[in-house]
């Protein structure tokens, strides 16, 4: 792992960054990458990684992609101010940018640091929760991302959609900072190029949210089959402010995210919505905590898997209301169906709670689809095929209905389904 | 309304209901024949020369001992303790009069007898009244056992453990740690290691057990901790329900309490294993009470076999079990109530395991946890549907009570899914008794320590009624004793 620390000299960055980078090497040297015994990684076997990789795992490969943004499976008709990212390096001639917004590529920021902006980005906490080896070395290595900060009561018209394309090892830090009263809409989207090739995506994403701000944030990964993905989303929300993620997980060979929210002041709230869906041998874990530590604060999580093929996929929810969190209003929802024999799910919704005044649930299913909902289409004209089809997008409905940007829903409905065997042809089913 | 505010200021405040002293709480004075603290091989040699066994079961406790020399203590569970110093702890404690072996009751020390006259639990009357037999143990050996002749006729066998060593040790060999392997886990393995006594049954096939079998534990003597063995077989249509029940005296020590119950269930056989655990809790700053971390384990091995755990578990300053259910044979069924109450500085990490291996295996959970005080209340439970388990089911339902702003109530379901035609629901929810509920009952006239008690008991009631009857209206009062007047 000492190499490792050799890579980052040539790494952009003041002193201050420096100093951050060689210290969270460090940390990655010491801890390593998650074991099985790992609690939080009992059901993700991330020596894949190593496997595959090298136990250099972590080191980037620049690799010449010469496609542009046009050609690439994005969202078409979609409003937004773009930001193109190729194997972790921002693509400047393919990127608009809004006005009047402190907006820039973290790789601008860090060579022209003058007032220091870039530090709390690579600050690490080795005792926050689901910290591991991984973050690490994304505070090491990051050099590029996307960041930004709206001002007090700034409205952002259009979306910030930022594309990761590349199937290269790259490690991107992200850092969106809202202020009082602002409101936005981030759309992640990580798409892959080349199908053969493998890397890793690592993937770090801090969002702050001032008073009575509202950020929608969509992070959709959709990575080409042999790529690993591993990412963080941190989220501190102040008073009174709303955050909503959209998480979907259709591509990669093996994908984590670790959702961790902070409701650190009171009335503020959040919605974590969920959908997976996999196939072939695919991985996908998602680890999600929010903590309440404030009275008053609202959480909903709705997560909702759908498994083909030998896919495994894992969801481990906690919620946590501290002491003084009083008022908590706290639910969550997580329903799975397998439609193979092989498909394979681990779900643990925890609830740690250290108050009584709390309005605190939580619900897990895992089944197949109902024999008499079949029955009941099939009685009505529908083949068994449409009658599933139906069903099985009925079930992800819930999930794809929250979106509220017609054009990203529409896309998602059509990956999601293509990839299931039964579900290619949607056009009759959806009518 | 100036009326309802009067008497307000009159209601006692709610600490005085919940700090109940522990009613149990007296120290029979019995000579006891009792090892000097520590543990080692000598020990373990002692105690089997001590009970007169044979050397495949000495064989068996040392490889459990050198196998636990190996292990280190878990620490995963959402409780915490001092460390436990297992040199400190006697290994072996039995009555005195125990050498001359009693015959029948009139033989046994009547201060013995005295003890259990206290708690209430008259071993004679109960002979003729409640038609239930008794193994009653005193620290860690048997020293009554009634309806021996009756059980006799129908063919159970009910003896303790050490008694059926000696009379069915082919019985005995081929199931101890069958269910439970010595090296299973850190405090299994000390119990295979050390264990003096507990109970053992077998029901042969076709019988349907005459009565409901009971063992009354008991900890006495100062620093002996309890490793009790149950052993329960019940071959193919056997029929038995088995109830536990513990009290404990008051102590500033903590005691470490490590049994191991195993079940075996042969095609179509049914147990029924009921407890009500009420152990010395404490005091309200965390001193002393009893560490209870208990391993207990149900194995349906025969297709269409079912079992079920009902616990009530209101006492020890710190629980840690999880009866588990491995549901082997086609067809079969594991069940899982549970109550469990903290307050003070009472901590519990409880739950159940359902591992599905047969296919059309069924499984029921239902947690109610309550917390007061001080108490911190843990469910983590593990539902794992295996590959070839076809037309599996689970249903899981937990819920957490919470009485005072300073307790803490969590829940760990591991759900894991390996076969698409299982169907498994898990619910939980988190509450408080509710101001309306309590209002409404006020209203009525019914007092806020009556009103809080109709509340528990109805939000425990779907375990209660599991109970056997003897069993249910203990569990009834045990509750209101603990929690009397505790108001949200």
């Amino acid at each position: 792992m000492s190499d490792l620390t050799l890579n980052i000299a040539s790494l952009p960055g003041n002193v201050g960054v420096q100093a951050q980078r060689s210290q969270a090497a460090d940390i990655c040297a010491r801890t390593g990458l998650p074991g099985k015994r790992d609690e939080d990684w009992k059901y993700t076997d991330i020596s894949r990684l190593t496997a595959t990789l090298g136990d250099a795992w972590w080191l980037t490969a620049p690799t010449a992609i010469n496609s542009d943004a046009t050609s690439l499976a994005t969202i078409d008709d979609l409003d937004a101010y773009r930001l193109v990212f190729i194997a972790g390096q921002f693509q400047p001639e393919q990127s608009n940018l809004p006005d009047g917004v402190q907006l820039r590529p973290l790789s601008e920021l860090l060579q022209n640091d003058t007032d220091d902006s870039a530090h709390c980005l690579f600050k690490l906490d080795e005792s926050a929760p689901l910290f591991n080896g991984l973050l690490a070395a994304n505070s090491a290595l990051a050099s590029d991302g996307l960041c930004a900060c709206i001002g007090d009561g700034i409205k952002l018209d259009k979306p910030l959609y930022a594309v990761h394309v590349g199937n290269s090892t790259a490690h991107t830090l992200n850092g969106l900072m809202l202020g009082k009263g602002a409101e936005a809409t981030l759309i992640e989207h990580f798409i892959g190029t080349d199908s053969d090739q493998a890397g890793l995506s690592n993937i770090a994403t801090y969002l702050r949210l001032g008073d009575n701000a509202a950020l929608t944030h969509y992070r959709l990964q959709l990575e080409s089959d042999k790529q690993f993905h591993v990412g963080r989303v941190e989220v501190k929300q102040a008073r009174d402010s709303r955050y909503t993620l959209h998480a979907v997980e259709l591509g990669g060979s093996l994908s984590r995210a670790d959702i961790v929210v902070n409701l650190a002041e009171p009335g503020a709230s959040c919605a974590l919505n969920g959908l997976f869906v996999a196939s072939g041998r695919q991985h996908i874990d998602h680890h999600t905590r929010i903590d309440h530590n404030a009275p008053h604060c609202c959480s909903r999580e709705n997560y909702r898997t759908v498994l083909d093929g030998r896919a495994h996929a894992v969801f481990n929810g906690k919620i946590v209301v501290a002491e003084g969190a009083v008022k908590t209003d706290s639910a969550q929802s997580n329903g799975n169906l397998l439609l193979s024999k092989h498909a394979e799910i681990d779900t643990k919704p925890e609830l740690e709670i250290y108050n009584d005044d709390v309005k605190c649930a939580h619900g897990v299913t895992v089944g197949q689809l109902d024999k008499n909902q079949l029955f009941y289409l099939k009685s009505r004209g529908l083949s068994e095929d449409e009658a599933r089809q139906l069903l099985t997008v009925a079930f992800a409905d819930e999930i794809l209905v929250a979106m509220d940007i017609k054009a990203v829903r529409s896309f998602i409905e059509k990956e999601a389904f293509s990839k299931l065997p039964n579900l290619g042809d949607l056009e009759g089913v959806l009518g | 309304m100036s009326d309802a505010t009067l008497t307000k200021k009159t209601e006692p405040k709610p600490e005085e209901f919940t700090n109940n002293e522990y009613e149990a709480g007296f120290v029979t004075d019995i000579d006891s024949d009792t090892l000097p603290p520590g543990l080692n091989e000598d020990v373990i040699r002692h105690i089997s020369a001590k009970k007169d066994e044979p050397e495949w079961l000495l064989n068996w406790r040392l490889e459990a001992f050198r196998h636990w020399l190996t292990m280190s203590e878990p620490h995963w569970a959402h409780v915490q303790y001092d460390k436990i110093d297992f040199q400190s702890i006697s290994y072996y404690s039995a009555p005195k009069s125990q050498e001359d072996g009693p015959k029948s009751l009139d033989e046994i020390d009547p201060k013995l007898l005295e003890t259990y006259e206290k708690l209430g639990i008259p071993l004679r009357e109960q002979e003729f009244l409640a038609g239930v037999a008794v193994d009653a143990v005193f620290d860690s050996v048997s020293v009554a056992t009634t309806f021996k002749g009756k059980l006799k006729d129908a063919g159970v066998i009910f003896c303790p453990i050490s008694e059926a060593v000696r009379d069915y040790p082919e019985l005995v060999q081929q199931y101890l740690g069958s269910v439970v392997p010595s090296g299973d886990n850190f405090y299994a393995a000390l119990n295979s290691a050390v264990f003096t006594d507990g109970s053992f049954v077998y029901i042969p096939k076709g019988v349907r057990c005459p009565m409901e079998l009971s063992t009354y534990f008991r900890i006495n003597a100062l620093n002996t901790g309890q490793f009790e063995r149950t052993l329960i077989i019940a071959d193919e249509g056997a029929y038995v329900s088995y109830l536990e029940g513990c009290t404990a005296p008051q102590r500033d020590e903590n005691q470490l309490h490590a049994a191991v119950v195993e079940l075996v269930l042969l095609d179509d056989a049914q147990i029924k294993y009921a407890t009500v655990q009420n152990w010395y809790p404490g005091d309200e700053n965390g001193l002393g009470g009893i560490y209870n971390f208990v391993t207990k384990r149900a194995d349906c091995r025969g297709p269409r076999s079912k079992v079920s755990w009902t616990q009530v578990e209101t006492g020890s300053a710190i629980t840690w079990k999880y009866p588990s259910c491995v549901l082997r044979g086609d067809d079969s069924v594991g069940e899982f109530y549970s109550v469990a109450l903290t307050k003070m500085r009472q901590e519990a990490d409880t739950g159940t395991k359902m591992i599905h291996i047969g296919k059309n295996t069924k499984s029921t959970i239902v947690s109610k946890g309550i917390a007061a005080g001080h108490g911190q209340q843990a469910y983590r439970g593990l539902v794992r549907i295996g590959k070839n388990a076809d037309g599996a089911r689970n249903f899981t339902q937990c819920d957490s009570l919470l009485i005072g702003d300073t307790c803490g109530a969590h829940t760990f379901p591991y759900v894991e899914v390996k076969n698409p035609t299982a169907t498994m629901e898990h619910e939980a929810t988190t509450s408080k008794i509710g101001e309306d509920q309590l209002f409404y009952c006020r209203q009525r006239g019914i007092s806020e320590e009556d009103a809080v008690n109709m509340i528990v008991n109805g939000f425990c009631k779907d375990v209660f009624n599991e109970l056997p009857m003897e069993f249910a209206v203990e569990a009834n009062r045990l509750m209101e004793v603990s929690l009397e007047g505790a108001v949200g």
